[in-house]
């Protein structure tokens, strides 16, 4: 596994949103986000780099302290140190003060025709 | 940007020829009070939470894809990451309902002709075919997937157009019910599996059988371990086959990011 050196994420907020910008927890600890652009309302998208710099055991994405937050789409860009990025597109999600969403996804396995 | 692991374990930049090692302090923002961070810069330890598992709508393979042939089958080859086995995975059901699972030449003569055929192939160890996907296993690690690949896929798509049967009605007749592996399978986890891992706090529970495929989830010290692969293909899918010799693929569905003991929730023994 490669160190992550940084991600790039698009978040976009479905019906219900959040005032505060979320934060990521790398590995059991939680980062903020830098390079903030956007918001988490309903309707609008929040464009973050995260820089964990670090061997991305589990990386997620922080539910709110309080309410729900319906994420309708996350787009993310992994920055693997030494080797190409990749990107990923996840569908909806609903967090809440007890759950955060599962952002980490290894490379896909290089396919090819057969 | 100072990283994650800078902000954690916090110490001066690198040494120098005028900042010799043994003069450096190392500080641990977690634990000492009296550091210099600001409040915003320190790392929160996260709250354990529940983790919500997202749908993977677009994971940038489907920018490879080519059109299918117009009358074709289209068979995509992914080779693991261990480089020991690859998944061919066509754009149909090759076995519906069951799965099936050979490791020898001879085992696959008992229960799948495409099985036998694609053992042999040359280094073939281990052939599983669930659904739409066939995974062929090699003796050793390759880096060169590319030939076998395509000769696998070749047979596999031949033995669909001729609309020969994938396994033998011997094997359809032999089954076991889904029950009657549950119950086999839960014995084996309660008698041998579960007592031997308990020491590593871990466990691994049988979420359900479907036709002969078995699905397994594993807790505790298991979920997100390192070896948990190793485990799985090592120690559980032996102890499994050797129970009910008749069961197909094993899948885990295991989230091994989540869970409330994966890898680092506190700093390592000896950090503190």
């Amino acid at each position: 596994m490669p160190k992550l050196s940084s991600f790039y994420v698009e978040v976009t907020t479905g019906e219900h949103g959040r005032e505060d910008i979320p934060v990521f927890a790398i590995n059991g600890f939680n980062l903020p986000f830098d390079d903030v652009d956007g918001d988490c309302h309903p309707g609008s998208t929040l464009k973050a780099t995260g820089n964990p710099d670090s061997f991305p055991h589990a990386l997620h994405l922080v539910g709110p302290a309080e309410g729900s937050w319906d994420i309708q789409q996350v787009k993310i860009t992994y920055f693997p140190q030494g080797e190409t990025p990749y990107s990923m597109v996840f569908g909806a999600a609903t967090l809440d003060d007890e759950s955060s969403l599962n952002i980490w996804k290894r490379r896909p396995a290089p396919a090819f025709d057969v | 940007m100072p990283s994650w692991f800078s902000k954690v374990f916090k110490g001066k930049e690198s040494p120098s020829a005028a900042d010799p090692v043994d003069t450096i302090e190392r500080k641990n923002p977690i634990l000492d009070e009296d550091d210099d961070f600001e409040d915003e810069e320190r790392p929160e330890k996260a709250k354990i939470r529940k983790v919500v598992e997202p749908v993977v709508l677009d994971d940038g393979t489907r920018e490879d894809a080519e059109p299918a042939p117009a009358d074709g089958i289209r068979i995509k080859a992914a080779v693991a990451e261990d480089m020991q086995s690859c998944k061919l995975m066509v754009d149909r059901a090759v076995f519906e309902g069951h799965s099936v699972y050979a490791h020898s030449p001879e085992s696959a003569a008992e229960c799948s002709p495409l099985a036998e055929a694609l053992f042999a192939l040359e280094g073939v160890s281990q052939v599983e075919v669930y659904n739409m996907n066939v995974t062929i296993t090699r003796r050793y690690r390759s880096d060169d997937w590319e030939e076998l690949a395509r000769e696998a896929g070749s047979i596999v798509r031949g033995w669909l157009e001729e609309g020969k049967p994938v396994v033998t009605e011997q094997f359809l007749d032999n089954l076991p019910s889904p029950e009657t592996i549950s119950e086999k399978l839960q014995e084996v986890l309660e008698m041998e599996i579960n007592p031997g891992i308990a020491a590593h706090s871990g466990e691994i529970a049988l979420n359900r059988v479907e036709g002969n495929t078995v699905f397994i989830h594993m807790m505790g010290g298991c979920q997100g371990c390192a070896a948990s692969d190793i485990t799985l293909k090592v120690g559980i899918h032996q102890a499994f086959r050797d129970a009910v010799p008749q069961i197909g693929a094993i899948l885990d569905e295991t989230d091994h990011t989540a869970g409330t003991n994966p890898f680092y929730t506190s700093l390592p023994a000896g950090m503190q």
